[in-house]
């Protein structure tokens, strides 16, 4: 069974979380504030970390720093980040810092059981405003898709990694894209999975000019 | 006249607690009862005639007539009192005078809106400035080399900063003479500097030195008269400047708490309410609008597609049992609601009533083309079975969409209903006033 530990600083809502999730998976242990959670996922190794996006201690960089600071173990322990709402803006720097995709604090328990598992397997889960967060950071909206200076690879994404985000930012599952675009899940699963190597990689002027609006860099 | 009315005045009447309705006793109520002593806002030198006529219920032009008299018998008693040697002189003038001054002082200003302007007709800096060009007039004329000091060259002085200190802390305020307050400040300085400019070679030459002295004090402050606006300007700006990053930094401030305390309880309240629940919509309902105030600074009023679908989903949220989230690419702001919110909505409504749970909205706009999804996770429902008497979604969807030049289409499965709206870009109005902030918000549009 999927080994998990809660991260964040409400106790409440750890309890209710630990509470919702029952028997899907097993619940290793808690956190509340940075330190205490990059110990503890040193310590006992969960095999995916729910993790707040804000949370104090630490150098005050939130979840994004407990990510980074567990980078050593990002092969092994993934994390899905959990956000109090769902702009983008308060997701992308914890994803870029490695996190393998979001989920908001409003979603059920069996969801979030869904989705650890799908982390849990490798893949990403992104919701509708990540997705549209991609399409806007990415620019394929504008029109010119991406005039690539750099890394042409990082910084554009394919024709089918667009279908599939726009898809996904329509309120599409993956099961709906696969059988919409003619494709097996596992393949949906391969664009996202690369679409979020992208989002983390990519240095293009856009995630980086949000990123350093917001001092994450 | 309703039959209600009659009836509140009898009433009233009755009570007596209230003024009487009828007109011809209105004005006995008013004189009872003296209007406060107020200066009016438009004044014509300092308000206080006016003040005083409309508290006394006198005419201005009497209460005028009467303050000048007044002031002109003190005069004359001040000067037969200083033929024969009195000394109360200067008191007797004054006395009037400083009456005024205590009401100018006194007399508070009418009440009005904190910005409506405050004017007055006398141009007083600019009264006092000729004043101050007389006397430096006079100074150059009446020089004489054996005065201990130049004739006027001290009221010059007095008279230009009067001018000056006027219009630099009375008349900016003042719509009527803020126009050309820094030109009589510049000629005030001006003035003063000419005329220590005039005395101080003289008065070398001749070996004055209290007169050399004025000079150079004039001259000093005729710099200092000069230098001190843009000096001034640029203090108040910084401190501005310095209130205004004080302010984000405590409103930023204010954001992360709430997002750390509010926010949370919020979320966790619907988390533990459950999706459908009475709590979690008002929950949901008060988190968007907390967060669109700390975030967004949303415009509630602007007229274009993004804004609007958002206030749709948030008046569909409180009256619905509905999670609404609206996802936007590209340049939706810019793009003025229209046909496309009015299908939006009446797709969101239909998907609110009859669907409920999650609904998601994506609205994306290209160059070429605007498109909106509406997407829920309903039973369905077959489009074509829908009877024709019912508008629904074939009238206000897909015929307006027609309508407005663009399409409009239905799918539904056992999975949920999607309605799709595509409008082509040069059917689609362009929101006032929002385009360049609106590609400018979105990272997506400076590619």
């Amino acid at each position: 069974m999927t080994r998990v530990l809660i991260v964040d600083d409400h106790s409440i809502f750890r309890t209710g979380l630990r509470t919702d999730l029952g028997g899907a998976v097993e619940v290793v242990g808690e956190a509340g504030d940075v330190d205490a959670a990059v110990r503890s996922i040193a310590e006992l190794r969960p095999d995916v970390v729910l993790l707040d996006v804000h949370l104090p201690g630490g150098a005050g960089g939130g979840g994004a720093e407990v990510v980074r600071r567990s980078a050593a173990l990002l092969g092994e322990v993934r994390f899905l980040a959990l956000s109090v709402s769902d702009s983008a803006e308060d997701v992308v720097g914890v994803i870029r810092a490695g996190a393998r995709g979001y989920i908001t604090k409003a979603t059920s328990g069996a969801d979030v059981a869904a989705a650890v598992v799908t982390v849990a397997a490798g893949d990403a889960v992104f919701s509708p405003r990540l997705a549209g967060f991609v399409l806007d950071a990415f620019g394929t909206a504008a029109g010119a898709p991406a005039v690539a200076t750099r890394d042409d690879e990082l910084d554009r994404l394919s024709a089918r990694e667009q279908e599939v985000m726009r898809l996904i930012a329509r309120g599409y599952a993956y099961k709906e894209v696969a059988s919409h675009l003619y494709i097996s899940i596992k393949t949906v699963e391969t664009h996202v999975s690369s679409v979020l190597r992208k989002l983390q990689l990519s240095s293009r002027h856009e995630l980086t000019a949000w990123a350093l609006e917001r001092r994450l860099l | 006249m309703t039959a209600a009315e009659p009836a509140a005045t009898a009433a009233d009447a009755a009570l007596g607690a209230f003024p009487p309705a009828d007109p011809a006793s209105a004005p006995a109520a008013a004189s009872r009862i003296r209007p406060p002593l107020v200066r009016p806002r438009e004044v014509f030198l300092a308000g206080v005639c006016a003040a005083l006529a409309r508290h006394l219920g006198f005419r201005v032009g009497r209460v005028r007539v009467v303050a000048v008299a007044l002031v002109a018998v003190a005069a004359l008693f001040a000067l037969v009192a200083a033929r024969i040697g009195w000394p109360v002189s200067l008191a007797a003038v004054g006395a009037t005078v400083l009456l005024y001054i205590w009401l100018w002082v006194l007399a508070p200003r009418e009440p009005g809106a904190p910005d409506a302007p405050r004017t007055r007709r006398v141009p007083i800096a600019l009264l006092l400035l000729i004043a101050a060009g007389i006397a430096a007039l006079a100074t150059l004329v009446l020089w004489r080399s054996t005065a201990p000091i130049a004739p006027g060259s001290i009221e010059t002085g007095v008279l230009a900063a009067g001018s000056y200190l006027w219009s630099a802390l009375v008349d900016p305020r003042d719509p009527r003479f803020a126009g050309w307050a820094p030109r009589v400040r510049a000629i005030a300085a001006a003035l003063v500097g000419l005329v220590g400019l005039l005395m101080l070679p003289q008065a070398v030459i001749e070996g004055r030195p209290i007169v050399a002295v004025t000079a150079v004090v004039f001259l000093l402050l005729c710099a200092a008269g000069l230098a001190a606006p843009p000096l001034l300007a640029r203090i108040v700006a910084r401190s501005a400047e310095r209130a205004a990053a004080a302010r984000d930094e405590q409103r930023s401030e204010i954001a992360a708490h709430l997002h750390d305390s509010v926010l949370q309880t919020l979320a966790i309240i619907q988390n533990r309410a459950g999706a459908g629940s009475e709590v979690a919509r008002i929950a949901r309902a008060q988190e968007r609008e907390l967060r669109d105030w700390l975030f967004a600074g949303t415009d509630p009023f602007a007229g274009d597609l993004a804004t609007e679908l958002k206030t749709i989903a948030r008046e569909l949220e409180l009256e619905h049992a509905v999670r609404i989230e609206v996802v936007t690419v590209g340049d939706v702001g810019a793009i003025e609601s229209g046909a496309l919110a009015g299908a939006a909505r009446e797709a969101l409504v239909n998907a609110a009533r009859h669907a409920g749970g999650d609904v998601t909205v994506y609205a994306e706009a290209t160059p070429d083309v605007v498109e909106v999804f509406v997407r829920d996770r309903g039973a369905g429902f077959d489009p074509d079975a829908v009877p024709d008497g019912r508008l629904g979604i074939r009238e206000s969807v897909v015929g307006r969409m027609a309508r407005a030049g663009g399409t409009g289409a239905v799918t539904s499965d056992a999975d949920g209903t999607e309605v799709q709206l595509r409008l082509p870009r040069r059917a689609a109005g362009v929101a006032s006033g929002t385009l360049a902030s609106g590609t400018a918000a979105h990272p997506g549009g400076a590619a």
